[in-house]
């Protein structure tokens, strides 16, 4: 009976991880190119999901709509925050950086607030479940699954087949070199931050599938310290140790739901999250290059 | 800086809480507004201490305010019936200041081992993780809270224990703002005040110099998190006499610390009280104007202060008296 809801819960783990694997891409990405922490970014999952939600409610469309709509707003809101003040904030102390992202991630909640009140919302895209004999699975969150590792693979190829992709990991690797073989290392760092804003804020989209009532402009703060952990995991400046970090934390995250549950006078739901934050503790002072590579 | 005279910086500082408390006093109807300008200046000052001086930003920093609520919490609703009169408040200053040292050499023996960006990614989980540990394992009560004004009130009557939240609470709260100014001028004319300017600079250049840097940012830290705890304990503890862990682990509040430092000037002792007053006036006033908005109005503004003078108000004026007679009194 435990070994099946454990089992079940671990599937589940890994369909939901996949997804927070993806939603947390764009802020390893960012870290990777610029050396910037978006201590915002889960607003921009926050922005992602009332775009999922404005465009089923309002538009009466799939949410697979609004995936290009949400990282097309990424992407523009990407530019804005790069331009106006990221830009010349790259060479000041790093305190200037993470606070400009988290004033952000500020505007963000406030401005939606502003637009949306801040009541709880939701929606329930509704396309039948498979029974898989130890649990169910709505298909939804199947298609979110599929649309992470889909997503993943695009930008993997995109980091290896387009000149702008293969410029953004010779700035990674050695941002002099980068310049002095013709890469605008300015065009390149502005790139990499809406491509990386543009993701997340396509991540939120897929996350709606996962919170059926839950999407409110304070939602975001729960994923911004779950992408940390996870990026973490997976060593900060890589987009697919973000990838696998996000699995991982999956399964640790409902295993240990799994567990605390049994445990009388424990409330599952916020030990869960005490313990992801005692591993992003943990790995920190561990390992911090991530649990993929040697240190 | 030989002598007494070193220490002249603190004379603006305590004036201008003096005017406030003063102002408190003739205009009764606007004590709350004092009061709030109280909080949010020593809130300033506390946060200042560790994050102007060292250049690091503690996100979890309200976590440090949360908990010297509990323990001013935990000493009023347990010691009530012990007889103590008002002795309870003061061991539940005592209590909060211990909480938050030890919170604070806790989140200090991860977090301190890590620079810039990781310090940070570590500390902005803590005020959330401390609070689901007490949701969660229901410590103190759990997601109920504390609810205390019943013992405050055996503790000390009726009468005393209504002016002690509506008054006596805010007093306490300008008696940490001195703390407060009196340990940070200390502090930036010390020993401490140095390293931490070379540490802010270029933190491996001051380790070759022989500085111990690791020791002093544990001191600043430690300083820092304390005085948050007194603020807990008074401004939250003693004048709400509840407390609940979703409200008072609630991020905003570090928010406002940050808003208030760099609006007024990290890494200066005027700076706090200057921002904390344009801050507190300005939502005032938003409140009336903007009701339930006034951080969309004020995270633009951070924005553009780091982007265009980030060394704050009183940094610009620090800079403009440079050379002029004043200039020993700005700091």
């Amino acid at each position: 009976m435990i070994l099946e809801q454990l089992a079940g819960n671990l599937f589940q783990g890994v369909v939901l991880g996949t997804v927070y694997g993806m939603a947390t891409m764009g802020l390893s990405l960012i870290f990777g190119v610029l050396k910037v922490v978006n201590v915002g970014h889960g607003a921009f999952i926050m922005v992602g999901a009332f775009t999922s939600f404005a465009v089923f409610e309002y538009l009466g469309l799939s949410p697979v709509f609004a995936i290009p709509v949400a990282f097309g707003i990424g992407m523009v809101l990407g530019m804005i925050f790069y331009y106006s003040s990221i830009r010349r904030l790259l060479k000041g102390p790093e305190l200037a950086s993470l606070l400009a992202t988290f004033s952000f991630g500020v505007i963000l909640e406030e401005g939606i607030k502003f637009l949306f009140t801040s009541d709880f919302r939701g929606f329930n895209w509704d396309l039948g479940k498979i029974d898989m004999g130890f649990t169910v699975l709505p298909y939804a969150k199947m298609a979110a699954c599929l649309g992470s590792v889909a997503i993943a693979v695009l930008l993997y190829l995109w980091f290896n087949k387009t000149r702008a992709g293969m410029a953004m990991r010779s700035v990674v690797e050695d941002g002099v070199g980068a310049r002095v073989c013709g890469v605008n290392v300015d065009w390149i760092y502005a790139l990499s931050f809406s491509l990386g804003i543009g993701l997340t804020v396509a991540s939120g989209v897929l996350l709606t599938m996962f919170v059926s009532v839950g999407i409110q402009p304070y939602m975001g703060g729960e994923y911004t310290l779950k992408a940390f952990v996870i990026a973490v995991l997976g060593g900060l400046s890589s987009p697919y140790g973000a990838f696998f970090g996000g699995i991982v934390f999956g399964l640790l995250e409902n295993g240990s739901y799994t567990l605390f549950a049994r445990i009388p006078g424990l409330e599952p739901f916020a030990m869960t999250r005490f313990f992801s934050f005692l591993i992003l503790l943990l790995i920190l002072l561990l390992r911090p290059t991530g649990l993929l590579k040697a240190k | 800086m030989k002598g007494a005279s070193r220490y002249l910086p603190a004379i603006p500082v305590l004036l201008a809480y003096a005017a406030l408390f003063g102002f408190g006093l003739l205009h009764p109807e606007k004590w709350q507004l004092v009061a709030q300008l109280a909080f949010y200046c020593a809130l300033g000052q506390a946060f200042n201490l560790f994050m102007g001086m060292t250049g690091y930003v503690d996100f979890g920093y309200v976590a440090f305010l949360g908990i010297g609520t509990y323990g001013m919490a935990i000493s009023i609703s347990g010691l009530a019936d012990k007889g103590l009169g008002l002795g309870v408040i003061g061991i539940g200053l005592i209590l909060s200041v211990v909480f938050a040292v030890l919170l604070s050499l806790a989140v200090g023996a991860v977090a301190l081992r890590l620079r810039g960006a990781y310090f940070a990614i570590a500390t902005i989980g803590v005020n959330e993780g401390f609070r689901y540990l007490i949701e969660g394992a229901r410590i103190w009560n759990g997601s109920e809270g504390i609810i205390f004004s019943s013992h405050l009130r055996e503790l000390v009557g009726r009468e005393a224990a209504m002016s002690l939240s509506t008054f006596w609470a805010d007093v306490m709260v300008f008696g940490v703002a001195v703390i407060a100014t009196v340990l940070t001028i200390v502090y930036m004319r010390g020993k401490i005040g140095y390293a931490l300017a070379a540490l802010r600079m270029d933190e491996d250049a001051a380790k070759v110099m022989g500085i111990n840097v690791t020791r002093f940012k544990i001191i600043a830290f430690i300083t820092s998190a304390a005085l948050a705890g007194l603020l807990g304990a008074t401004a939250w503890a003693v004048k709400l006499t509840y407390v609940y862990p979703a409200d008072v682990f609630g991020i905003h509040y570090t928010v406002e610390a940050i808003i208030i430092v760099l609006l007024g000037g990290a890494g200066t002792l005027l700076g706090p009280i200057v921002g904390g007053l344009i801050y507190g006036v300005s939502k005032y006033y938003l409140a009336v104007y903007l009701p339930g908005f006034q951080l969309l109005v004020f995270a633009p503004v951070i924005v553009a202060v780091i982007v265009l003078f980030p060394e704050g108000t009183a940094g610009m004026v620090k800079r403009k008296l440079l050379g002029t007679a004043l200039e020993k009194y700005i700091l």
